[in-house]
């Protein structure tokens, strides 16, 4: 009997380290800020009141909270569909031999190893500097309320198109060349090719890509504090900066802790509803 | 009886041909277009402030290599180089160790015990970091760990152990079991057989969690932001983000610097190509 005990003990020691870590930096943290969220705690000084739900309530009532949420969905919604879009054409495109194929997926893969701020600081300076030179335009899309947004966007395109290209290309590759070539004699075009069989088949990988892009895309915080700080006033500030502000720079911690919680369950429903929406379609063969 | 897959081969070999041709062509200038930016920041980290000024596409008629000089002293370059590798190194090591370890343990016990770590560990995957970004930051100036690169370690491992466990346990399911039991026949103790025998077996997934969390480690903005505030323990990334800061009149200094925080990252993308571009799809896609 202790020998059994003494094993079990043993199986748990692998587990601990791990759980040591994630409790740490995960369960602790996370507890902690779900109760700092019911105070008024301005993140520095030592004592505080708990003031119940008041920080949901000011969360709701916020009108400048209208312009993060403005261009989070801008930003989430756009990303996800240009980046799946394009990677997807790029992963059908490359998805035959010829001279170069592999160079090519390598260079479109590219901007992903580099760091994000590597990736603003380069596309501010296309911004600024280039695109002028080239189409004759001024000031450039960062600099421009209505713009920036879009400039934010496609910073993010650029950088992760490739993710989006590689993770389609491996989906081809599970699908049977001889769908193809038995749709082929039965007269399909190769839209009907593709309609018919590669997108259900890639199912797969649209479970996977698209709630990954609307959930990095919902809670984005790099781009924007790289490229513009939120900037030009507070024109392209996300829902993530606007919890890092008010935790940090506006010493608001309670409000700050409770507007992220929002903003998680607000991304786990709808990564949760996506995901079940195309799970749901994904067929066997 | 097959004459039928002939005749279609030759009926579309003519006008298949043309749009194949013009479709590499485009594919090539994508290609070429996805590799501007990086263009741009080499041109400009070798050009002088006048050339910039008067052609900034163009490249410079003299190659203005100071720009590199000036950024290394100007930037920290290799205290930053130190604590990035110093981080992405002790970041991996821990990440594959814990992970492994855990997911071993919960790939081999499908009880409810094991499975309740397992959903608790995948149930940080959806978690954005906002949520943690403030309280961990307390918790580690409470601990004396802010500012420190065991700090960021600790951190990085932390997040990203969720979706790292989740890769390890899906790949140990398919290891089979019968090597393990022997060596438990032999006597071996369970630390013994893991470390001996499991996991070298694990290599093809210990190359996938290697790369990705070296470059999870190595381009980390958010996390590092947060918990390193001072320059002792900066990474590349959040000098970067300073010295454009307080550099923004110095634009060609400024791209040098972009250029070579950028070449350790490209030499290791060079050589891990096959095992990078591996690894964002292991779990994506059902084989």
């Amino acid at each position: 009997m202790t020998r059994k005990y003494k094993d079990e003990l043993l199986k748990f020691s692998f587990i601990v380290p791990a759980l040591l870590f994630f409790c740490l930096v995960v369960v602790f943290p996370f507890f902690r800020g779900v109760n700092i969220a019911f105070t008024n705690w301005n993140g520095i000084d030592m004592s505080y009141d708990y003031v119940g739900l008041h920080n949901l309530k000011l969360l709701f009532t916020d009108t400048e909270l209208l312009n993060p949420i403005k261009n989070t969905l801008f930003f989430a919604i756009f990303t996800t569909v240009f980046i799946n879009v394009i990677g997807l054409g790029l992963a059908v495109a490359l998805n035959t031999k010829f001279p170069g194929v592999n160079l090519l997926k390598s260079f479109i893969f590219m901007p992903m190893v580099i760091s994000l701020v590597l990736a603003a600081i380069i596309w501010r300076y296309i911004y600024s500097d280039i695109f002028p030179t080239i189409f004759h335009t001024d000031g450039g899309l960062l600099g421009n309320p209505t713009t920036v947004m879009l400039g934010i966007s496609i910073i993010s395109v650029w950088k992760e198109v490739g993710l989006a290209m590689v993770i389609y290309y491996a989906g081809l590759q599970t699908i049977p060349k001889d769908m193809y070539e038995s749709a082929h004699i039965d007269g399909a075009g190769s839209w009907t090719q593709f309609s018919k069989i590669t997108v259900p088949l890639l199912m797969p990988a649209f479970t996977y890509c698209i709630p990954l892009w609307i959930g990095t895309g919902l809670r984005q915080f790099d781009y924007p504090m790289v490229a513009t700080k939120g900037g030009p006033g507070t024109s392209s500030e996300t829902l993530a900066m606007y919890v890092y502000n008010y935790e940090f720079p506006y010493f608001k911690a309670g409000y700050g802790q409770m507007a992220a919680l929002m903003l998680f369950f607000f991304i786990l429903i709808v990564t949760v509803f996506v995901t079940n929406y195309f799970r749901r379609r994904e067929v066997e063969y | 009886m097959n004459t039928s897959v002939p005749i279609v081969q030759i009926k579309e070999a003519p006008n298949r041909r043309f749009p194949k041709l013009l479709r590499i062509i485009m594919l090539y200038i994508i290609a070429i277009l996805f590799l501007f930016p990086f263009y741009i920041a080499i041109v400009y980290s070798i050009k002088t402030p006048v050339e910039t000024a008067q052609s900034p596409l163009a490249f410079p008629t003299h190659i203005a290599w100071s720009n590199y000089s000036d950024a290394i002293a100007a930037s920290n370059f290799f205290l930053a180089l130190r604590n990035s590798v110093l981080t992405t190194i002790g970041t991996v090591l821990l990440t594959i160790t814990v992970c492994s370890m855990a997911a071993y343990m919960i790939a081999r016990n499908n009880n409810r015990f094991y499975n309740f770590f397992y959903y608790l560990f995948m149930s940080s995957i959806m978690l954005p970091f906002q949520v943690l970004m403030f309280p961990l930051y307390k918790t580690w100036t409470e601990l004396h760990l802010l500012n420190t690169i065991p700090g960021l370690i600790i951190a990085l491992t932390g997040v990203q152990i969720g979706y790292f466990a989740f890769l390890y346990v899906g790949f140990i399911k398919t290891v089979p079991r019968e090597l393990e039991e022997s060596a438990t026949l032999d006597g071996a103790s369970r630390y013994r057989t893991f470390f001996s025998i499991i996991f070298p077996l694990l290599k093809p997934i210990n190359s996938t969690i290697l790369v990705l969390s070296a470059l999870g480690a190595w381009n980390d903005f958010v996390v590092s932001m947060i918990i390193v505030q001072k320059k002792e323990a900066s990474t590349l990334p959040l000098v970067q983000f300073q010295f454009f800061g307080e550099y923004t009149s110095e634009i060609n200094m400024a791209f040098a610097a972009i250029i070579l925080s950028m070449i350790p990252i490209m030499v290791f993308y060079l050589f891990a190509q096959k095992y990078i571009i591996g690894g964002v799809t292991a779990g994506a896609v059902k084989g």
